[in-house]
């Protein structure tokens, strides 16, 4: 144990965390952890979220809609003026890559926890980046390094023939699968085209799309990269995320069950070189499609924080988010974190408020009952806790189970025995997938790509039998032991709970109006 | 036990045996369960008849019944089988974004009738039956929750 007085000073006074959910949550955790105060902000819909109650301060930032709140640069630069904050956390999604957010961040004078805003441009913009990848050396996905016609007209019938089909529509300001469609014959091109444009324009406030071939089958594996301002480079191992569906991920495993110490090398290097041709600090991730031959295609830079951190996290022992923070404050990584070995296996899964059975559609309502798993080798990052109403204006991830072991059978019935213990009540998520999952022959052998879920799962099996005389079995019993009159009995107990937590806020907003900076 | 009537999607299941549950929390119907062999959380929420049990992250609809309710239940069941106007609802909350019907459409099953965005996501709302659309209660731009009524077929 290092004494007291070796410590760092903590690297900031207080830090505003641009986002919501989860991520919120694990960002004010680090800033615990780390001796600064966090500000948490919050939409209309959020005042009462788990990520306001957790945070040091909280400030309002406007109405449900996403657009007029948490994508709102002046909405939120106001409240990092209003709290006194040094430093602005942006998470991922919303404004993380957003280049004229962080360099507004850093116009006001405080510090962007991520790269400088003229990299975030080169690299959030996917166009852009393939062409970077490409100058460095890095295999890229054949496709169009161009953007397609923004007035409706497609790619001429020339362009896409050398790209060839299946062949994917992409959003140059894209990530988590929004605005991409796939296309399979020329004629689709116009409706997919408008539609990815649409869901683009939504979610970034860009729709601008490019083409790209689609290659399958595929493993979708990423590197996790982590620099200082000083030019040092940390290269934290692989993830495989896989499992997706709408081209968006739903498990994600370390070290990937696919990558062999020659492909490992391969891709590091790839990773490293492109790190190398832009300036880069923070965290990062690198990430590429792996074909059935084990080649390598650069797919984009992610230059912030992924929502599947956490797993490398437990096969590196290294507090990422604490890291990010600390190298913002112009910190320098020390020799332990650029060499570190990694250990054992971890997966994480990704607990969504979808109906698997209903082709992932989202399953909002409020949440009644949730139960998580704990024991050894087990983390959990939720953003939503018992009698948390969703709102439909927001991504349904609601949590993120991992589990940590020696090696990857291990890991696989920890995930298991996990899967388990955890039950939520009131919405339909996404558990009975990943619980299918772990017994699936072909993902426990590690022989999956990104066609998992279309090809083994479409909607999943129908209940099994044995599982239904379970269901039954449990609903006679609680029907028989009064557990709804149980409810009703315990009315008292709901009231004052909700009573106590109503209290809470106010006690909040009173500590707020006391502390805010004259 | 025995005295109940006990269905999974309308077809009669027995309950299983070999299971020991305990209610972790009876006010929200958390309960422990195991054989033996495995040990599972899950959840049982309802009243009277209406259960959902999540088991394995799987919400499984279950019917529990007294042998009178049985009764009553079928016989009410005979009485209303007649196809007549059928009102289309809202499955989950969101913002319309599109209505690709007006009053006077004729529709086939499976038509497009709305487009609903939720957390981020288009979602289609289909015809269920063919029929003529006679009202359309929402517009590009509504905000509407779960059970809302969408527009009406005839």
């Amino acid at each position: 144990m290092r004494k007291d007085e070796a410590l760092p000073r903590a690297p900031f006074r207080r830090l505003l965390i641009a986002n919501r959910g989860e991520i919120a949550i694990r960002v004010i955790r680090a800033c615990r952890e780390l001796g600064i105060e966090s500000v948490a902000v919050y939409s209309d819909a959020d005042a009462r979220a788990m990520h306001v109650m957790l945070a040091d301060r909280a400030e309002p930032i406007g109405p449900a809609r996403a657009a007029d709140s948490y994508l709102s640069t002046d909405a939120i630069l106001s409240a990092a003026r209003r709290s006194g904050a040094e430093a602005v956390h942006p998470g991922y999604g919303f404004l993380s890559e957003n280049a004229a957010f962080a360099a507004a961040v850093e116009a006001a004078g405080l510090v962007f926890v991520g790269p400088p805003p003229a990299t975030l441009a080169g690299l959030g913009d996917k166009l852009a980046a393939r062409r970077t990848a490409s100058a460095a050396g890095v295999p890229i996905v054949p496709g169009l390094s161009v953007a397609l016609d923004a007035n409706g007209g497609g790619p001429s019938a020339d362009e896409l023939a050398r790209v060839g089909f299946p062949a994917l529509l992409k959003a140059a300001a894209g990530g988590g699968g929004r605005g991409m469609r796939r296309i399979e014959r020329t004629d689709e091109i116009g409706p997919a085209l408008a539609l990815a444009r649409q869901e683009a324009l939504a979610a970034f406030g860009d729709g601008t799309i490019y083409l790209e071939r689609l290659i399958a089958p595929a493993r979708h594996v990423e590197v996790q990269l982590l620099g200082d301002r000083h030019g040092q480079l940390a290269v934290l191992g692989e993830r495989d995320c896989s499992v997706q569906r709408r081209h968006q991920k739903l498990v994600e495993e370390s070290p990937s069950p696919a990558v062999t110490p020659a492909i490992r090398e391969a891709l590091f290097d790839s990773a490293r070189r492109i790190a190398g041709a832009v300036d880069f600090h923070n965290a990062a991730t690198v990430e590429f499609l792996l074909d059935a031959d084990g080649a390598h295609y650069f797919l984009e830079m992610n230059t912030r924080l992924q929502v599947e951190h956490g797993v490398t996290e437990l096969v590196t022992g290294i507090d990422l988010v604490g890291w990010q923070i600390r190298v913002a404050a112009g910190e320098r990584l020390p020799g332990e974190i650029l060499e570190t070995p990694r250990q054992g296996h971890a997966i994480e899964v990704r607990i969504y408020a979808e109906d698997p059975h209903h082709a992932f559609r989202p399953s909002g309502g409020a949440v009644t009952a949730w139960q998580m798993p704990s024991g050894p080798g087990v983390r959990v990052d939720a953003g939503v806790e018992a009698d948390t109403v969703l709102s439909p204006e927001y991504d349904p991830l609601l949590a993120k189970l991992m589990v940590h072991a020696a090696d990857r059978p291990a890991a696989l019935a920890r995930l298991r025995r996990a899967l388990d213990e955890t039950v939520i009540g009131g919405v339909q998520t996404d558990l009975s997938f990943h619980r299918w999952l772990v017994d699936d022959p072909v993902f426990v052998r590690g022989a999956y790509d990104t066609g998992l879920v279309a090809e083994r799962w479409g909607d999943g099996p129908p209940v099994e039998p044995g599982d239904a005389a379970i269901a039954v079995l449990i609903a006679g019993r609680a029907r028989l032991d009064r557990v709804a009159d149980a409810r009703k009995a315990a009315g008292q107990d709901v009231v004052e709970r909700a009573g106590e937590s109503r209290w809470a806020v106010e006690a909040r907003r009173e500590a707020v109006k006391e502390r805010r900076p004259r | 036990m025995t005295d109940l009537d006990l269905r999974v999607a309308g077809v009669a299941v027995s309950p299983a045996e070999g299971w020991a549950i305990s209610w972790l929390d009876p006010a929200r119907g958390v309960a422990r369960l195991g054989d033996g062999r495995e040990l599972l959380i899950a959840l049982a929420e309802g009243s009277g008849s209406d259960w959902v049990v999540t088991l394995r992250g799987r919400r499984i609809a279950v019917s529990v019944m007294t042998w009178r309710e049985r009764m009553l239940a079928e016989a009410e069941i005979a009485t209303e089988r007649s196809a007549g106007p059928i009102s289309v609802t809202a499955t989950l909350p969101g913002l319309i974004v599109a209505v690709a019907v007006v009053a006077g459409t004729d529709v086939v099953e499976g038509d497009a009738l709305v487009t609903i965005e939720a957390m981020k996501m288009q979602n289609e709302v289909r015809a269920p039956r063919a029929g003529r659309v006679t009202e359309v209660h929402v517009a590009a731009g509504s905000r509407i929750g779960a059970g809302d009524p969408l527009l009406r077929i005839e």
